[in-house]
């Protein structure tokens, strides 16, 4: 809990509520804060033993036994003695929990850890009970390594939200078991596998390396035997027939391993990989990794480490290379390229940031890819140089790329650096390395940096809070970029609005003004992602803005995140200059909604001209789904102020999703009236009718909206179901083309 | 129109076989690859008033590992099994209180549990598939599996009962092959290659009773009928990563659904020239649970690694609108 509260702030243990999972805030709490509080009460489940209260028996259904297709054959299907074992002890535990039972375990235990093997094998031993499931006592799942796992992957994405940095000392230590490490790395492995198919087994290896370096999980580690091919099958037999031990003897597949290496030795790995895919096809990959491992921690430390360079630079260029935006914000993919890239490392047991840590801070990050991507290439590079000496690299360099074997080049081959190395040739055979050579090169490499530079930027925006910059930007340079953005955002030129306030806060960082405006510009243009990360900066700059705050609160609703939203509502309420005495002074994290929207009904009642309490009401309404309320908030906010679009747009998304699709479509045309710019009003108004099935007029307001925002991925997506659902097949080769020419000529406006 | 968000990452959401407006949402912690697993029961906010809307939590259970997937039973409403990561198959009773709960471990398989399939001919027995390559078929009202079938050589990641025979049923697996079993014999009756990378799912047609679909790392999904297993009747391209799981419609023949690494879902018109009726893209991380309401014809569900569930009906945007 210590640890928890800490990541979190203190809040954690304050919502009662979170450990209940038929409460939708603690299901929430539950989700920000990591590692539920609920399994931490939990004693113990029954495992083999079969615990059937008395209930059960109304569902036993009436048909005998032996009507259970197959079952005449069952004495000669489970023949085994292993599946007759398994069976004896569940017969064993489920006709007894009592002391009989325990008096088993104990002798059935001892044999197999003698005294004298205890020690080295306690955390087997653990393993062992995990497996074998008698000892109530330890319920490993319940172990600190879950929750720092948890606490870490989700407190890094947390920091990355609120724009703190991670903050490392705190973390306990992480005392993963044998158990874990080895589930960790089956089923990453396995995962993996399934993640990046189109990889050479080379690769996934080195993916699933890298994620198991960062987590101290060393090569030489003893390894489940494999559960592939006929040794599968010898090894589980083996290992019941023994009371489940499975890892820690000697056993057949170890020496089958060995001798597997022995062999490996004299061959080249070219071949060695060839010959091995004949003898053992698909179902060798996992052997062939153990392999690797096996042969990882033979190698000496220096490769070692240069190995761990090379893997993290790998997964990082690949990350790199999937261009869709979806991926780079996986969290997933983040967590294990964090964790690769050396972001996150652990040193000495403890998870820490490593030394180019991002605090959520585009500038960090730059400089975090700037030091951990290509430096390692870099080194590597300046290696192979060096090993050859400088005067004669060039022709050294056109001899390599004759030579395919030659393990670095064939890895950039690998990683799709063909380019490069094409334009290398080239320049090689025009001559281009004359005295300038150095030149020239260090200009390619300055491009590399920059290509670098511009995937890591993709990919780390993917981080939730970071703001992502376009690129080439006209606007930068531009002597007054707010006054410009301010004009084209009036104009809803918002494309254009977003690159003019973007040049003002590079110019200005500390403008919450430019910021703010930012924020709202990308939540009209349908980016709620981008839109919060330029809030944050903006409440960074200006702690105490109502509008960045309310902003905030109605991103975070739309992103279905209410504790963050309620936050952000709470402190709008805090700052108001004639609310604040409504709002103690308390942890904002520990808030439950009936408060909050207890204050804003004070509020409202206090003062109920102010249109922005009945705004606030209305999205805390939408929080938790009261849309009649919602409704009447937004109503009575318009009455104050009837010319406000973006409240027309949010009555009618209110509208919409308490599915009075007709009235949403009214509100919104009173949006479009105010202000005929505003995309995400035009792509409401497509989902309306779209959900009224009236899809041939959804398809004209989503090409409507394409047609001022192209980026708009989500009414891409949508505009191609409704196409779908008009029976338009015939257009979706222009949808896919993004062709809109011919969408708005078959469907104008 | 509804979604609820888990505090796991979602692993399998299947409908209920007896409430029109109920899902079991099966997940895990740390994207399965270690911690705890919860399996939920949700249920659709109540028709008229507001339609969109959070799902409502009707019951949750903890498990000591990761949820892999799960299943209603076909026989008593509030009876839904679990596969576990950690080798069990637990059955639950969202009847009764989570301290009797479950009513029963069976823990017989020697790694993880990936996949479980409830009867729906003879509906007091379910089948579980593992990564200890083995499928095993289980009845409600025994202790131990009655039948073990071994024959793949690398994970088994999906078994399925037929539609339309009560001991006919299908296992798809690492070892790139797809079997067809019956359960009285001993052996499987037919081996499909049908792909030339892992095969992670794999269901039957609901009309056709020699029909079945598979689903794969190399990205495709393939229809197959089992008299001509030479070549597939149907390969659905256009999935960017592996394909996680394939359901066929309870409703039309020909409508397939399935989900993938590549974040979306989709849904096919197999014997359609332009297969691809739907992509939704509504997950922001990858999803590998989707199911189709056998019991209102249209409505899907779908759960993913975002710990999102969302449940909607075909042609809808599965998202709430957004103020």
């Amino acid at each position: 809990m210590a640890m928890r509260d800490l990541v979190t702030g203190g809040a954690a243990c304050a919502v009662p509520g979170s450990s209940s999972s038929s409460n939708p805030f603690g299901a929430l709490a539950n989700a920000i804060l990591g590692s539920s509080s609920k399994t931490q009460e939990l004693k113990g489940l029954p495992g083999s033993a079969v615990n059937v209260p008395e209930a059960s028996s109304d569902y036993r259904p009436a048909a005998p036994l032996t009507t259970i297709p197959g079952s005449e054959y069952e004495s000669q299907q489970d023949q085994r003695p292993d599946a007759r074992t398994s069976e004896f002890l569940h017969g064993f535990h489920s006709t007894d929990h009592g002391g009989l039972a325990e008096a088993w375990d104990e002798i059935h235990r001892s044999p197999v850890f003698p005294p004298a093997q205890f020690r080295e094998n306690e955390a087997h031993f653990e393993e062992f009970e995990r497996v074998y499931n008698a000892n109530p006592l330890q319920p490993t799942w319940d172990g600190p390594p879950q929750r720092v796992l948890s606490s870490v992957l989700h407190s890094f994405l947390g920091s990355d939200q609120a724009g703190v940095p991670f903050r490392p000392t705190a973390l306990p230590v992480l005392g993963l078991s044998e158990g874990d490490k080895q589930c960790i790395r089956d089923r990453s492995c396995i995962m993996a596998r399934h993640i990046f198919a189109d990889k050479s087994e080379e690769y996934i290896q080195s993916q699933v390396n890298a994620l198991l370096h960062s987590l101290d999980i060393d090569s030489n580690h003893q390894i489940r035997g494999s559960m592939h091919g006929p040794h599968s099958e010898l090894e589980g037999y083996w290992n019941e027939s023994q009371g489940a031990m499975i890892p820690r003897m000697p056993n057949p597949v170890d020496g089958w391993i060995t001798e597997f290496s022995q062999q490996r030795e004299n061959d080249n790995p070219a071949a060695w990989a060839n010959s091995f895919e004949q003898m053992h096809g698909a179902n060798g990959w996992a052997s062939e990794f153990e392999q690797d491992l096996k042969m990882g921690h033979m190698r000496d430390a220096n490769l070692a480490n240069l190995a761990a360079m090379e893997q993290s630079r790998m997964l990082a260029q690949t990350l790199g290379q999937n261009r869709d935006p979806k991926f780079q914000k996986s969290k997933f993919l983040q967590f294990v390229s964090k964790m690769s890239r050396g972001e996150l490392i652990i040193d000495e047991n403890q998870i820490k940031p490593g030394t180019n840590s991002l605090a959520g801070d585009w500038a960090n990050e730059y400089q975090a890819q700037y030091d951990v991507g290509p430096k390692s290439w870099a080194d590597q590079f300046q290696q192979e140089e060096l090993s050859r000496g400088t005067d004669n690299w060039v022709h050294e360099f056109s001899k390599e790329h004759q030579r395919p074997d030659e393990k670095w080049v064939d890895e950039f081959s690998k990683l799709n650096m063909n380019d490069w190395v094409e334009e290398f040739g080239q320049q090689v055979s025009e001559g281009a390395f004359g005295e300038s050579s150095a030149d020239v090169w260090a200009d390619d490499y300055d491009k590399y940096l920059d290509d670098q530079l511009r995937a890591s930027k993709q990919r780390s925006g993917a981080s939730r809070g970071v703001y992502v910059f376009s690129d080439m930007n006209p606007y930068v340079g531009h002597p007054n970029p707010l006054k410009e953005g301010q004009e084209l955002f009036r104009k809803g030129l918002l494309s254009e609005a977003v690159l003019a306030l973007e040049a003002e806060v590079l110019k200005n960082p500390d403008n919450a003004e430019g910021w703010r405006l930012l924020g709202i510009t990308h939540a009209e243009n349908d980016d709620d992602q981008q839109a919060i990360a330029a809030m944050m900066r903006a409440q960074e700059a200006d702690p105490s803005n109502l509008e960045v705050l309310l902003a905030l609160g109605v991103s975070h609703t739309n992103e279905l995140e209410q504790a963050e939203a309620l936050k952000y509502l709470y402190r709008w309420l805090q700052n108001h200059p004639k609310y604040g005495s409504l709002a103690p002074v308390q942890q904002a994290d520990s808030l439950y909604y009936a408060d909050v929207a207890r204050l804003f009904n004070e509020a409202a009642q206090m003062s109920p001209e102010d249109a922005d309490v009945h705004v606030v009401l209305g999205v805390l309404y939408n929080l938790s789904r009261e849309y009649d309320k919602a409704i009447a908030a937004f109503q009575e906010a318009l009455k104050i102020k009837p010319r406000d679009y973006s409240l027309w747009n949010k009555l009618g998304a209110t509208q919409a999703n308490s599915v009075q699709s007709a009235d949403a479509i009214l509100a919104y045309q009173q949006a479009l009236d105010l202000k005929p710019n505003y995309v995400r009003a035009w792509a409401n108004m497509g989902i309306s009718y779209a959900n009224q099935g009236l899809y041939e007029d959804s398809i004209r307001y989503y090409v409507r909206a394409l047609a001022m925002n192209p980026k708009a991925e989500n009414a891409w997506q949508y505009l191609r179901i409704s196409l779908s659902c008009a029976s338009r097949n015939d257009l979706f080769a222009a949808c896919d083309s993004r062709n809109l020419d011919v969408l708005q000529k078959e469907f104008p406006l | 129109m509804a979604v609820f968000k888990t505090p796991f990452n979602g692993y399998a959401v299947r409908f209920s076989p007896f409430h029109e407006r109920r899902v079991l949402v099966g997940t895990s912690q740390n994207f399965g690859i270690l911690g705890n697993g919860r399996l939920h029961v949700l249920d659709l906010p109540p028709p008229g008033g507001s339609g969109g809307g959070l799902l409502l939590p009707v019951c949750a259970f903890d498990t000591a590992d990761a949820i892999y997937d799960c299943a209603w039973s076909e026989s008593h409403e509030s009876l839904a099994v679990a596969a576990v990561a950690d080798g069990s198959v637990k059955l639950f009773d969202a009847s009764l209180p989570a301290s009797s709960n479950p009513l029963r471990s069976l823990h017989e398989h020697s790694r993880e549990v990936h996949s479980v399939d409830w009867n729906p001919l003879r509906r007091d027995s379910f089948l579980t598939a593992s990564w200890d390559d083995s499928v095993k078929l289980w009845s409600l009202d025994r202790p131990a599996s009655l039948r073990t079938f071994r024959e793949h050589a690398y994970c088994v990641y999906s078994a399925a009962w037929s539609a339309r025979h009560a001991d006919v049923f299908a296992s798809a697996s690492g070892d790139r092959t797809v079997r067809v079993w019956d359960v009285r014999d001993p052996a499987s009756s037919l081996v499909i290659p049908a792909h030339d990378h892992e095969v992670l799912s794999c269901d039957w047609n609901k009309y056709d009773e020699c029909s079945l679909a598979t689903a794969s790392v190399d990205k495709s999904v393939r229809v197959w009928d089992v008299r001509a297993p030479r070549a597939p009747l149907a390969a659905l391209a256009g999935h960017a990563y592996a394909v996680r799981r394939v359901r066929f419609s309870p409703h039309r023949e020909s409508l397939l659904m399935s989900c993938s690494y590549d974040m979306t879902v989709r849904l096919w018109d197999y014997r359609a020239d332009d297969a691809l009726l739907a992509a939704y893209d509504h997950h922001s991380e990858f999803v590998l649970g989707i199911d189709m309401s056998a019991l209102v014809d249209g409505l899907l569900a779908s759960a993913g690694w975002d710990e999102l569930v969302y449940v909607w009906p075909h042609g809808t945007d599965p998202r709430a609108v957004m103020p």
